[in-house]
């Protein structure tokens, strides 16, 4: 089997992404959703109800009594919250499985997810874009989900990868390329296909070091998650491995004439909002 | 020994020889790093942004967020500890770039610059620095002796 094969059928080996999760989100996306309905899809997963809880009765909330029913704690988080710990409380069993390559920084790649998914909706935020919140959330936090596959296939390239990238020409996604004949963003694409996830969200995944490879109608969203990505880099929520060995893409920032002081801007805003996700999420800062 | 973090946006002073201050993953942000190495105070700095001008809100609630409000409040903590400012040992690291030649993305460069200008301004020298380039470091000073060790994502550690 060629390394690409051996790749396709860890990728068919991936576990789906968790079925309570995208039933929950369908169901969220009506904005006239029943509680009792989305209560009777979660309830299902008792690992996913008792995050809900947990997540309610945090500290963060600081609630004056203790939430003990789902329900309740449907209500009192509302969809957009819901929508998050979801995907989230998701991903992050994802990212954090543990295996070896590029996985030593395991830690590192889920706070790289979530800090390129706070930045991807500060940007659309901040910059009005027309793009749904949730799936900018989605494709931010999964679009380095290539690296989690691709990592247990590169210990052996490892050294290649990281020489090509020490030279300094190269980033780390070039690197791999170059090395492999393929990249992780081009490996996410495809697990995100079988993932069945809308289009949008592939192409996000597949191109976010290549932009501009995005078909027209799906090019903002890729957009947006090749700048999240990029800032994200730039202020050290790296990957660990690949340092700032990224290349920038500023095209959107172009279009929308977005000048210095207006980044400045946005990574405080950043800054700010990942200070909550954080505690939320229980993520030390280390 | 303890290890003592100092976050993004976050500055801690000690003058408990046990203690190690560390602050990881500097991307475009600054580590500055003081010690007295008379009285055996030091401390550091991890700040983002050049000046607080955008948001002055913020800067009041968290000054180490930014350059021009971050180094005097550091300076300041340390001279409350007993530091003398004719003592200081200054280095700093961080400040890095991602891979963009239109230099759309010089918040780290904008970062170095301003701290160049205010040293300037104040007659203090930096004795030691490693800014630039497009990796990631982390920034460790033993406060027994003021040593600094950085750790440089493609290079390992190296004294600074
Ligand atoms: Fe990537
Ligand atoms: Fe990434």
């Amino acid at each position: 089997m060629s390394l690409m094969e051996e790749i396709i059928a860890a990728v068919d080996e991936m576990p789906p992404f968790p079925q309570v999760v995208q039933r929950a989100m369908q169901e969220l996306a009506d904005p006239a959703y029943e509680v009792s309905g989305l209560v009777d899809i979660l309830k299902v997963d008792q690992a996913v109800t008792a995050n809900i809880l947990k997540l309610c009765n945090s500290a963060y909330f600081g609630l004056p009594r203790k939430v003990s029913s789902l329900k309740e704690a449907v209500v009192y988080l509302g969809a957009d919250q819901l929508r998050q710990l979801l995907v989230s409380g998701a991903a992050s069993k994802i990212y954090e499985k543990p295996n070896e390559g590029y996985a030593v920084f395991a830690d590192e790649l889920w706070r790289h997810a979530l800090a390129t998914a706070v930045m991807a909706q500060v940007l659309r935020r901040h910059l009005r874009l027309k793009l749904d919140d949730n799936m900018v959330f989605t494709a931010a936090l999964l679009h380095d989900v290539g690296k989690v596959v691709l990592s247990a296939f590169v210990i052996d390239k490892y050294r290649a990868i990281e020489s090509l990238v020490e030279g300094g020409e190269c980033s780390f996604q070039e690197a791999e390329k170059e090395v492999l004949g393929f990249d992780h963003a081009e490996i996410g694409g495809k697990i995100a296909e079988k993932w069945e996830f809308p289009p949008e969200i592939i192409a996000a995944i597949a191109f976010h070091h290549e932009p501009s490879r995005a078909s027209k109608e799906l090019r903002l969203l890729t957009e947006v998650v090749a700048l999240a990505n990029n800032l994200a880099v730039m202020v050290g929520y790296g990957t660990g491995v690949d340092g700032l060995a990224c290349r920038g893409h500023d095209l959107l920032l172009k279009k929308l004439n977005i000048v210095e002081k207006d980044l400045e801007g946005i990574v405080l805003l950043f800054q700010i909002e990942m200070e909550k996700t954080c505690d939320i999420a229980g993520l030390g800062e280390s | 020994m303890s290890l003592v973090t100092v976050g993004i946006a976050d500055l801690k002073v000690s003058n408990n020889p046990e203690d190690t201050l560390v602050t990881y993953s500097l991307g475009s942000c600054i580590g500055l790093a003081v010690y007295d190495p008379v009285a055996k105070i030091g401390g550091m700095l991890h700040y983002m942004l050049p000046d607080s001008s955008i948001n002055q809100e913020k800067a009041e609630k968290n000054p180490a967020m930014f350059a021009n409000k971050g180094i005097p409040l550091l300076f300041k903590q340390c001279y409350s500890l007993g530091a003398d400012k004719k003592r200081m040992i200054i280095k700093v690291a961080g400040g890095s770039q991602i891979m963009d030649d239109a230099g759309t993305f010089n918040i780290g460069k904008r970062n170095y610059a301003i701290l160049r200008k205010m040293f300037w301004k104040n007659n203090v020298m930096i004795d030691g620095e490693d800014i630039g380039g497009n990796c990631n470091r982390t920034m460790y000073m033993q406060i027994d002796d003021g040593k600094i060790n950085l750790k440089i994502s493609k290079k390992g550690m190296v004294e600074l």
